[in-house]
């Protein structure tokens, strides 16, 4: 058992706390700061701080050198997420061209690919979306109608992408479009690399159920794509989209364990306020949701050390979905436990609840996006138990 | 960052599965299960042999007092499989009496109890003011003023057949002069560790039966009712794993944050083994609600262990008063 660090990796962890700490502006973590500003003022400030934070050596920490990346260790990208988290960092914008498309261009893309998608990317020129989920394709991905067809150099593509993360900022889009015609289930999709500038595309927002609109939907109506903008092979974007999908594992359960935390100590202080922290029943509550954060904590320790070994987490990752997602859910549904009579309040006093009840909004989407807790109870029965289809 | 079991700490319990596999299956725990207390003279001296032999029994015990020198770790790791095998005897009294002398005990004390309690030929116990678990056949018991020896026992009953309990009268006490208030932590993690082992033999067993019982021309275990409850119990016993294993190492290593780490250890061992078990009876159907079916060894042991050195509620109060 060693739950340490290496120097080197120490080492780094103070590097970027004080990059971070001469780095993010004081009044960026004043309450409701962010809330002040419109979806667009707070898009760009996030924009630019980012390309600054890629630009000054902390971004793309555990890609290789030759990409632009740190060339760093698992632990150091564990490190890094955490304290963006402890440092108040403002989230990534190109959180699906950072998290999914890198890797996968970089494994399997083209020279020329590699070259125009990932330094571009890090420096936040180009914003990536990815064009998955259809309004008749959601869990089931292969039920997609999307189609693209081929006219000289290009595919022309139409039809309609949803749940689209930051649709109206996109500069991008990766697409899966099916590309023979008649072709079904998983046969016969491309992963297309799609300009969202041109007339052939309209992105419109969604408000959600928060009154946020951080997706939304993407219409192809004659859109035009070069045949040379698809990643992997043609008819063979079932394979690239598993491939790309496999990035998401080892997803950093440590900084959400940081980020939970601190939210959990955050509701106790609204149950201190409320005089309910002595309530039997809401402490049996908070330990139990406590409880479930520890083994967030302990799991990702686990996943940490298999990454470290070089050990392939498979159908593992359904479990770490599970559990982080089902627990931040249950937390902020001891949250709305602890206000009572004073649920959907937008403020307490001198308290403003606003970002707290943004936060317990946000649980609901958890456990639905990026594969849905059904979705991964089966895989974990099928593929991890064993049990037959 | 290493959170693992080395393959050392692996194969020491993977021995000790293979020994109750081969040596102590279910057969004998049904034996032993289903005889009246006044036939346990010998029932377990093989078993009780092995522990003795292949360093159970030995695993804290200092090398100098002839034992191996390891820690909590690999005592959890025993504690797993003797759970996992329902495995009666006095195993974990003897390490946590071990322990008790091992920390607190004189160097006289010591050299009089650790060889013997190493090898199995003295048997120890903890008492922690209400029934003893196999204070019958324990030679000293660890009781909160000290060592007690010559006292005589009774038995007492218990639905949980796969243990054995005694009630303690008599005897002279003699006090250990060190510090003793580790040895809860200690016995928390390692019951914690039974009940991690018992909920995840419950949930392999079970999946294995789902997997090949046909109902409606398939096996029940294709049905997503079964599926989602069968995956939500493996990560939930897998949490359970990561938690007993973290205790077990922040309380040797003396972390900051063992006391929080111990209750969470227990509090998710507990439920998970009562979730496991009760799962193991409903969904092997009706003959899993069987005396002739093995679901009622794991249940009624996870129904006692689940209530030994603070019942989930009870370590759920000391992780608000920990964190609020």
């Amino acid at each position: 058992m060693d739950l340490t660090y290496t120097a080197a990796e120490e080492d780094f962890r103070s590097e970027l706390r004080s990059w971070l700490a001469a780095n993010i502006p004081a009044e960026w973590r004043r309450p409701g700061f962010w809330e002040s500003l419109s979806d667009e003022e707070s898009f760009g400030l996030r924009r630019d701080w980012e390309r600054d934070k890629a630009l000054a050596g902390f971004a793309g920490i555990q890609w290789p050198t030759r990409f632009g990346g740190r060339g760093g260790t698992p632990g150091m990208k564990a490190i890094y997420d955490a304290e963006m988290v402890l440092a108040d960092a403002p989230r990534t914008v190109n959180p699906l061209g950072l998290t999914f498309l890198a890797p996968t261009v970089m494994a399997i893309g083209t020279d020329a690919q590699r070259e125009e998608i990932i330094g571009p990317m890090l420096r936040n020129e180009v914003i990536w979306c990815q064009g998955f989920s259809e309004p008749g394709a959601g869990s089931d991905l292969a039920a997609l109608t999307t189609r693209g067809v081929r006219d000289g150099d290009d595919f022309v593509v139409n039809g309609q992408k949803v749940w689209t993360t930051n649709a109206v900022h996109g500069d991008k889009i990766f697409t899966m479009v099916r590309t023979t015609p008649g072709s079904r289930k998983h046969r016969g999709i491309s992963m297309l690399l799609i300009d969202m500038h041109q007339p052939g595309v309209d992105a419109r927002p969604l408000k959600q159920m928060s009154g946020a609109s951080e997706f939304g939907e993407v219409f192809f109506d004659d859109a035009r794509v070069p045949a040379t903008d698809v990643l992997g092979d043609v008819d063979d974007g079932w394979r690239t989209a598993m491939l790309l999908l496999s990035f998401e594992r080892g997803a950093s359960g440590t900084s959400q364990y940081t980020e939970f935390r601190r939210q959990y100590d955050e509701i106790v202080g609204v149950a201190k306020k409320l005089g309910r922290d002595t309530d039997p029943v809401i402490r049996g509550k908070l330990a139990r949701v406590l409880t479930e954060l520890e083994c967030l904590r302990l799991h990702s320790m686990h996943v940490l050390t298999q990454t470290e070994q070089g050990q392939d987490l498979g159908f593992e990752a359904s479990m770490t979905k599970l559990q982080w997602s089902e627990t931040f859910q249950d937390l902020w549904e001891v949250y709305d436990d602890v206000l009572g009579e004073h649920a959907t309040f937008e403020d307490l006093g001198d308290l403003d609840l606003k970002p707290l009840n943004a936060q317990a909004m946000w649980s609901r989407s958890v456990t639905i996006w990026g594969g849905s807790s059904q979705v991964q109870r089966n895989v974990t029965a099928e593929r991890v138990l064993g049990l037959p289809r | 960052m290493f959170f693992a079991l080395t393959d050392d700490q692996r194969e020491f319990g993977s021995a000790v599965a293979t020994y109750l596999a081969a040596r102590f299956d279910l057969a004998a725990v049904r034996t032993y299960f289903e005889a009246p207390s006044s036939d346990d003279a010998g029932a377990l001296d093989g078993l009780w042999k092995a522990a003795g032999e292949q360093g159970w029994l030995a695993v804290t015990v200092p090398e100098e007092h002839d034992g191996l020198g390891l820690g909590l770790i690999e005592a959890q790791v025993i504690a797993r499989a003797l759970g996992a095998g329902v495995a009666p005897g006095p195993w974990r009294g003897s390490v946590l009496a071990v322990e008790a002398i091992r920390i607190a005990g004189s160097p006289e004390q010591q050299a009089r109890w650790l060889p013997r309690l190493a090898t199995g030929d003295a048997v120890g116990a903890v008492s922690t003011g209400g029934p003893v678990e196999y204070g019958a056949l324990a030679d000293v018991v660890v009781t909160a003023e000290g060592l007690l020896t010559g006292f005589t026992a009774t038995s007492v009953g218990s639905y949980d057949r796969t243990t054995r309990l005694a009630t303690l009268e008599g005897g002279t006490v003699e006090p250990l002069p060190g510090d003793t208030s580790s040895l809860e932590a200690r016995a928390t993690v390692l019951v914690a560790a039974d009940l991690v082992g018992i909920a995840r033999e419950a949930l392999t067993r079970t999946v294995s039966y789902d997997r090949e019982r046909e109902q409606f021309g398939v096996p029940v275990g294709s049905f997503q009712a079964i599926k989602h409850a069968l995956a939500d119990l493996h990560v939930g016993v897998t949490m359970a794993e990561h938690a007993a294993l973290y205790a077990a190492h922040a309380v040797d290593a003396g972390l900051a944050d063992a006391d929080l780490a111990v209750s969470v250890a227990k509090a998710k061992a507990s439920d998970v083994a009562l979730q496991s078990t009760a799962a193991m009876i409903q969904y092997h159907g009706g003959i899993g609600y069987t005396w002739e079916h093995e679901a009622h060894f794991f249940y009624k042991r996870a129904k006692r262990l689940a209530g030994q050195y603070g019942t989930a509620d009870a370590h759920r109060e000391r992780i608000a008063a920990l964190t609020i």
